[in-house]
């Protein structure tokens, strides 16, 4: 077991605002995390600011071990692709999408690292697979899908790169719950190997049980860590 | 009869020089939000390079129109490293950007100027001197050849953008920067395509007017301007929009030459625009477009 991710001391916001204090935070591989929060406790800031994608932030993060935080006061995303390119997978919160493009090209656009635009193909297959309803529409324009399906290709692009950290905002946010149960469900059917997964959700109910460990996040700060009961279970 | 054909000839040629630096702002526009205005200065100084070309290295008219090309390509990137680079993450990129291409254009044109003289240039006939006759009416070799290689040009760069994965890159940028920093695209390096692409395509269109008209230091300013306001109409960042306004504003332009004289063309191409932009103001491609946005 090797530490994935590894933050001490981030502190990151936007302008005058400081919504991460001083927070730390080691993520070991083949984990499944489930970060626990009201709106506005920082739960996107935090994956923000792992992707540099905050307007300010200070403090080390590492993953696998390479230093990528750095001290920096503006230009938010201007590192993000170098960061991607050392194994970050973000899955958004919301609509985050390429309108224009088709399902199809969607999913590829998530496979940028070189060694996942090789695998793209068996990739994308996989991918549908777990998403059984976007194999009819592989040639529609993103733009046009439902808010769920919409998700789906969201979350499947995440899913096309070899990735050592997953990252997925709140992926059930605004879905039926019985699709959002799916969406949540093909998550947690990825096979993880040696990388590692956060989920940042507000229902703890969705999580509980399905993920190794469950931590809360409260004013910008991790409060309180409880491993899910159910998989202590199997595991002892 | 003939001379409507005439007129439709005339039209569509004038419409495939300018509708080339129409995408290159275009495709700029939406990719890095730049509203580049140096397409002025890359247009003479592809023409200068090709120039250049025949003077110093081979004279063969393709060989010239090749250099055209490549010297657009260099003047597209020394612009993305000289203005786009150093602003495009600084507040109030928009403007700052707009002014620093704007600067480009004249410091450079001022160079050209400077260094080769306010005396027009002529580059070689690329397509030769031959003539067609279809149907009683006369096709020169010069027409032909323009509207054909315009054509090639954006075929090869819309299947590019189709089909490779830098292709993939830059249209992820054009429909939503944020998310395509998220799957890791990087604005600079993607930047420096986009302007090498716009560059090879204002290149061809320098190459293929200077040798019709001529080439001077300021020559690309009124092919800019037409590009950029045939951008405007086609609705900035849609490349069928610029197409399609070119065609339009070539036809205007044949169709005011013929009935009302030259110097009206720009009249009737603005009061045209503002037409359209009045009715549908985010122009041509508002009429196009299918999917909703984000």
């Amino acid at each position: 077991m090797s530490n994935i991710l590894e933050i001490k001391g981030l502190s990151a916001g936007y302008g005058p605002l400081r919504v991460i204090h001083d927070l730390d935070l080691i993520i070991q591989s083949g984990e499944r995390v489930g970060i626990v929060g009201l709106n506005g406790h920082g739960k996107t800031t935090l994956f923000y600011a792992i992707a540099g994608l905050t307007h300010w932030q200070r403090g080390s993060i590492k993953i696998s071990g390479k230093e990528i935080g750095r001290t920096r006061s503006q230009g938010p995303g201007r590192y993000t692709h170098i960061v991607v390119k050392e194994g970050l997978a973000i899955m958004p919160q919301g609509d985050e999408i390429f309108h224009g493009l088709t399902v199809e090209e969607h999913l590829d656009s998530g496979a940028f690292t070189p060694l996942s635009w090789k695998n793209r193909k068996q990739k994308r297959e996989e991918i549908l697979e777990i998403f059984e309803p976007l194999k009819k529409l592989i040639n529609t324009p993103v733009g046009r899908l439902s808010g769920g399906e919409r998700r789906m290709v969201s979350i499947g692009r995440g899913m096309m790169s070899e990735a050592k950290l997953y990252m997925a905002d709140e992926p059930t946010l605004g879905l039926a719950p019985k699709i959002g149960k799916g969406v949540l469900e093909a998550l947690l059917k990825i096979d993880l190997k040696d990388s590692a997964m956060i989920i940042a959700e507000q229902n703890v109910a969705l999580l509980e049980g399905k993920v190794d460990r469950i931590i809360g996040m409260h004013a910008g700060k991790l409060k309180g860590e409880a491993s899910s009961s159910l998989s202590m279970g199997l595991k002892n | 009869m003939n001379d409507i054909i005439f007129l439709v000839i005339n039209g569509i040629t004038v419409a495939s020089i300018y509708g080339l630096i129409a995408v290159a702002v275009s495709i700029t526009w939406s990719a890095l939000g730049l509203l580049n205005l140096s397409y002025g200065f890359i247009f003479s100084f592809a023409g200068y390079g090709a120039w250049l070309a025949e003077r110093h290295i081979y004279g063969e008219p393709i060989f010239v129109m090749f250099m055209g090309i490549a010297a657009g390509i260099v003047g597209g990137v020394m612009v993305c490293l000289i203005v786009f680079i150093p602003v495009h993450d600084k507040p109030n990129f928009t403007i700052r950007g707009m002014i620093g291409t704007l600067a480009v254009s004249l410091i450079g044109g001022q160079i050209l100027l400077q260094n080769f003289g306010p005396k027009a240039k002529l580059l070689p006939e690329f397509f030769g001197y031959g003539k067609i006759k279809i149907l009683d009416v006369t096709l020169t070799a010069d027409k032909i050849g323009i509207i054909c290689s315009s054509i090639l040009m954006l075929t090869i760069v819309v299947k590019w953008m189709k089909s490779s994965r830098r292709g993939l890159e830059i249209r992820a940028m054009m429909m939503n920067p944020h998310a395509a920093s998220i799957v890791g695209i990087g604005v600079r390096k993607t930047g420096i395509y986009v302007m090498a692409v716009t560059g090879a395509m204002t290149g061809l269109s320098a190459a293929l007017l200077s040798q019709t008209y001529y080439l001077s230091p300021f020559s690309g300013l009124t092919p800019m301007i037409k590009g950029v306001s045939i951008a405007l109409m086609g609705g900035l960042g849609s490349v069928r929009g610029a197409v399609i306004a070119a065609i339009i504003l070539g036809f205007n332009e044949a169709l005011t030459t013929k009935f009302l004289g030259g110097r009206y063309v720009l009249m009737t191409q603005f009061a045209l625009i503002i037409i359209v932009l009045i009715i549908r103001p985010r122009g041509i491609a508002g009429i196009l477009d299918k999917a909703r946005e984000a």
